[in-house]
This record gives C-alpha cells, structure tokens and sequence, in this order.
C-alpha cells in the first residue's frame, strides 16, 4: 500500500509538469498579454516593461525560469496587474476563503446528498423516493448563477436575514449562502447516486443471503449495504471535494467573498500570466491528491481491491 | 403432522407488462429429515415456491395458500415474525456461491452475526461455534481462515461457508436452491455427499432444488416435477424414475444423456416453455405434449391421488402413456 502511494505520488510529478506545461503554452499562444489595454503604452516603453518581466524571451525559455522558481524558491513570481503582490500572497489571502466556504459546502452536500439519497433508496418508489429524486433533478439543472441570485433575493433582498455578498473574514453569516449556493449541485449529483448505488445493492445476492438469515432490516442496511453503496458515491465526493474546496469562479464574483475563483478570473481576463499558473497549478495538485485518497480508501473499502 | 405442509400455494408477480402467475396452486408435505426433490425447467416456478415460503419474494411478488411449518402458518408472517423463523427454523443455500456472500466481510462476521442475533452469544463464543461448524463442513484449517474474506476461497468453498452459515442455528429445514449449479462436476459431487452426511448428522429435512435430475437421484426421499408453476407429478423418486406417470417427467428422464448409448443425438422435449404471462387455460404443458386429448387445452388437470402416495395431474391415463 505504501509502495502504491508512493509510486502515485512520483507519477504526479511529470503529471504537474504537463499541466504547467500546457497552461504555460495556451496562454502564451493566446493573443495579448499582461500589459497590453485599451489606450496601448508606446511601443518602447512596452518592450522595456516586458524586459524587465523577460518577456522578450522565447516562451521555453520563459517556462524553464518560471519552473526553476518554483523549484528553488517556491516562488510562483509576481502578479503582473497587481501591484507589490506575488501569486503567493494571493493565493494564500484568497484560498483560505475557498477552503472555508468550500469544506462547509463539502460537509454540506456530502451529509445530506447521502442521507437522501439512502432514503430514497430504502423508500424507493413512494413519495418519500419521487420527493428526494424531484429535488435531486431541480437541484442538478439548477446552476449556482441562477441559485446564487435566487438565494440573495429571497434571504437578502425579501426576508433581509442574511447579508448578499462581502466576506467579513468569514462570519458565518456571509458564509450560509455562498455555501448553499456552491452545494446545492454537488449535493444533488451525491444524492443521485447514493440511491442508484444503494438500490444495486439492496437488489443483490448478498443482500437477500442476509435477510434470509432473518437479520433485522437496519442491522442489514448499516453492516451489510452501506460499505459497498458508498464505493460509487466516494468516486463522486473525491471530484467534488476538490471543485469546492477550489471554489466557485461564480461564487466568488457573485458573492464578493475574494477567493480564488475571483482572482483566477481576474488573472485570465487581464492575461496575469502568473496568477492563472498559480491557481491551475493548485487546482491540478489538489485533483492529483486527492484522487489519490479516494483510491487508497476504495481499498480499505472493498477488501478485493489490493494495490 | 408433516414438518412442512404446502397446500394450494400460489405466487404471483404484478409487472408492467401484466400479472406473472410464477407459481399456481402448489401443495406437498415434507416431514422431518427427509429430503423432497423439487425438479422443473427455468421459470417453472420452483425458487418462487420457496422465496415464498422464506418471505423473500420481490416487492412486486404476492404469495396465496397456505404454509404450516410444525403446524403453525408463516406464509405472508410480518418481516419480524420471518425473523424468527429465518436461520433458526428454515434456512436456505442460494445458487450462486461467488455472490451470496456479501465480499466486503470477513467470512467470521457473517457467520458470527447469526449466531449473536438469533441465539445472543457473545462474539467470542459465536466465533467458537462458527469454527466448529467451518470444521464441519469440511473447511481446512478454519480456526485461521475463518478470518478470511470471501473472495479469498474457492467456489466449492464458499459454498461450504454458505452451508455452515445455513446449519449455524440447527435448523429443521434446509431449502438449497440449486446449490451446485454454479459448480464444476467434481465439485457438485463432494457438495452433496456433505450436505447428506449433514443431514445425518444434525437430522435436517432439505428442500432441493435443481434442473438436474441426477443431482436428486442419489440424495432425494420424494420428488416434485414442476412445469409452468404447477405440479406435474409428485411421489417417491424410485419409484417415479422406474414408472414416470406424466409426460413432463417422460420427457425430462428420456432427456438425460445416457454414457451408454454413443454417439445418438440427445434428446430433447420439443418446443418452448410457456409463457407466465400468458398460461394456457388447460394444462400449460399441452402445446408440447404427444399425448394431449381433447380435454388438455381448455381444462387443467387435477393433481389426483395415485397408489403408493404418488399423485399426477394428467387427463390420459397411465396405462395410456406406456
């Protein structure tokens, strides 16, 4: 096991490196760059600006001392539109914001996708079932641009409970919403397959092996379902954790929270070359990483799987 | 009194398509320690008699009639009540040995949970008796591998795990649907030579189900041709292989393949089962019949009394089928 997660953790390294290597190169292919606006600065002052960043270097070039800093100095270079801040400082002002709201969504989502989806599993086609299901579908077609505002009008602008945007260093009632906003969908997608992967395996071999053994219905449903129902479903909340604990490009412009998403669309507007590497190189690591996690508890899960 | 006695049971299924009738007006009796053989093609209805009987049916599954076990109804018990009953008076052996047991547990805890839940022993002594019974059925070296998973023994011996776990609480009746099928030929062999020096053993009566007929030539005391959920024929099964009285049972024991006669082409019963959907007014196997008169389509012959506690359900007589 320990070799597994250690042979996982070297290939994650020319994994990072193509990622870093790709996003470098799209970005640079796109047209324009950091500096480049509306009212254009004079052609000089221009090729003096990108000298001083080694802009007028070739882009292999450009990568290898952006990969060198990273290397040496885990520096991730300055912010290009931002003034007196590295993509460090802002990654490290803007993620714990995410993290916050996003480990809130994720406990959110997760507790409550489960718990219905197992209820619309056990209650499986009764109202309870087409209750939690219907909700699962609006919850799934409804995206968090639409949620986002729906929840400010109704809590903010009607009812007047909860505050429709700012952060505040996190008050838990600036959090409420960002949250319910980002979860909602995630919550959803759990629930969904929750009770897809429970009704497999109330309908399989095993499962009827235990109830002709005369065990009672909950004794089976919590020793004998819930373990191999929650392989599907642990897939999901890997993807998902990661999505939320890396925040919502949405929520963070919609709710003015200051997360990472907002300044990752602020970095790729304004071509903020080193932010949008920062952030893409954070996102892919935190995928990597946990993916892993979500393997390496598949097999304390399921005792056939060995690495 | 009969240990078990079946009377008019009927199973039926409401699906999307119509009323599935499995299972229609069954009876016999089995009384203890002995062994009924119940033998039928696919989709005859045999598992559904005995899902009905455990209180397994699917949610969609209604079962009528009457089952007494040592006198007292359980058909349609609530589910407590079936838990009563299930493991500690009847308990049952599936079919597929690779996926009736639950492989995300340690073989000990699957046997030791029935023995904490239905007898209340502590975990250390359900241990010891699980071991015993492993031991029992044969398992080498069981006080280590009761700690094991599923997937780490053979199909031959899982389907021992399955039989232990079945006898755990010594149950008068042992319904084993099909125990061997899943199995290669050596081992179906060792399989049902344990499960009647079981028998033996711990005096339980066992219901067996099979397609094969000679998995209950050497193990059964009576047998039971099903076909299209009803009851062909019933009686001894020496004396129903000697002297089959209904067409099915001509047809199924003309159909084994014998090692003595090589190289002819096997034989088979012409046609198609019914379909449940859709059962024939008469008797179902009619349409594949060579006997069939006048009266087998539009009336469903009784199961009648025959000598020797036998009994048929056929319109020609027997003299007329030999």
């Amino acid at each position: 096991m320990l070799n597994f997660i250690i042979r996982r953790l070297l290939i994650a390294i020319p994994t990072i490196l193509i990622i870093i290597l790709l996003s470098f190169l799209l970005m640079h292919s796109a047209p324009g760059g950091p500096f480049s606006a509306e009212r254009s600065l004079p052609a000089e002052v221009l090729a003096n600006i990108e000298h001083k960043y080694g802009m007028d270097k070739p882009v292999i070039e450009q990568m290898a001392r952006y990969l060198w800093g990273i290397l040496t100095e885990f520096d991730f270079g300055p912010s290009f539109k931002y003034k007196n801040q590295s993509v460090n400082d802002l990654i490290a002002s803007g993620f714990p914001v995410t993290l916050t709201y996003g480990i809130w969504s994720f406990i959110f989502a997760s507790l409550i996708g489960v718990t219905l989806g197992v209820i619309a599993a056990l209650k499986h086609n009764t109202w309870l079932d087409y209750l939690a299901t219907g909700g699962a579908i609006i919850g799934s077609v409804l995206p968090n641009f639409v949620m986002a505002p729906l929840l400010v009008l109704l809590f903010s602008v009607y009812l007047n409970w909860l505050p429709g945007g700012g952060w505040e260093g996190g008050k838990i009632q600036f959090v409420i919403l960002p949250v319910i906003a980002l979860a909602t969908s995630y919550l959803a997608g759990i629930a969904r397959i929750t009770r897809s992967s429970m009704l497999e395996v109330l309908n399989s071999n095993f499962i009827r092996t235990a109830k002709a053994k005369g065990l009672p219905n909950h004794y089976i449903i919590l020793h004998h379902a819930l373990k191999p129902a929650m392989l599907p479903v642990l897939t999901s909340l890997g993807l998902s954790f990661v999505g939320m604990i890396t925040g919502s490009v949405i929520i963070d412009q919609y709710f003015s929270t200051g997360g990472i998403g907002q300044h990752f669309v602020n970095a790729a507007l304004n071509r903020d070359y080193s932010v949008i590497m920062g952030v893409t190189i954070l996102v892919g690591s935190l995928t990597i990483l946990f993916n892993l996690l979500v393997e390496v508890l598949y097999a304390w899960i399921d005792p056939r799987i060995r690495y | 009194m009969s240990l078990l006695e079946v009377k008019d049971l009927s199973v039926r299924f409401d699906t999307l398509d119509g009323r599935v009738n499995a299972v229609n007006g069954v009876s016999f009796n089995l009384d203890a320690g002995e062994t009924l053989g119940i033998v039928g093609e696919s989709g005859s209805g045999k598992t559904q008699s005995v899902f009905a009987l455990m209180g397994l049916l699917a949610r969609n599954g209604h079962a009528s009639g009457s089952i007494k076990y040592d006198g007292a109804e359980i058909l349609n018990l609530s589910e407590a009540e079936l838990n009563k009953i299930r493991a500690e008076k009847i308990s049952m052996i599936f079919q597929d040995p690779m996926t009736s047991l639950n492989p995300y547990m340690r073989v000990s805890k699957q046997l030791t949970e029935v023995l904490i839940h239905h007898k209340g022993l502590s975990r250390k002594d359900a241990l010891a008796e699980s071991i015993h019974m492993l031991d029992a059925v044969r398992i080498p070296q069981a006080a280590k591998r009761v700690h094991l998973y599923p997937h780490e023994f053979s199909g031959g011996m899982r389907q021992r795990i399955v039989i232990a776990m079945s006898l755990l609480c010594r149950p008068k009746l042992l319904i084993a649907d099909e125990p061997t099928t899943a199995l290669d030929v050596t081992v179906q062999a060792q399989i049902m030579a344990l499960l009647s020096d079981l028998q033996k053993e711990f005096g339980t009566a066992i219901i067996l189900i099979t397609h094969d007929l000679g998995v209950i030539a050497g193990s059964s005391d009576n047998m039971l041709v099903m076909y299209g959920g009803r009851v062909m024929e019933y009686g001894n099964i020496e004396d129903i292989f000697a002297h089959p009285a209904h067409p099915y049972t001509m047809g199924l024991l003309h159909a084994i393949p014998r090692i003595d006669h090589q190289g002819t082409e096997l034989v088979t019963i012409p046609g198609n089962p019914p379909n449940m959907l859709r059962l024939p007014k008469g008797c179902p196997f009619e349409p594949r019949c060579c006997y069939a008169v006048k009266d087998c389509k539009s009336i469903m012959p009784e199961l009648t009394a025959q000598q020797n506690n036998r009994s048929r359900a056929c319109h020609s007589s027997v003299e007329s089928l030999l």
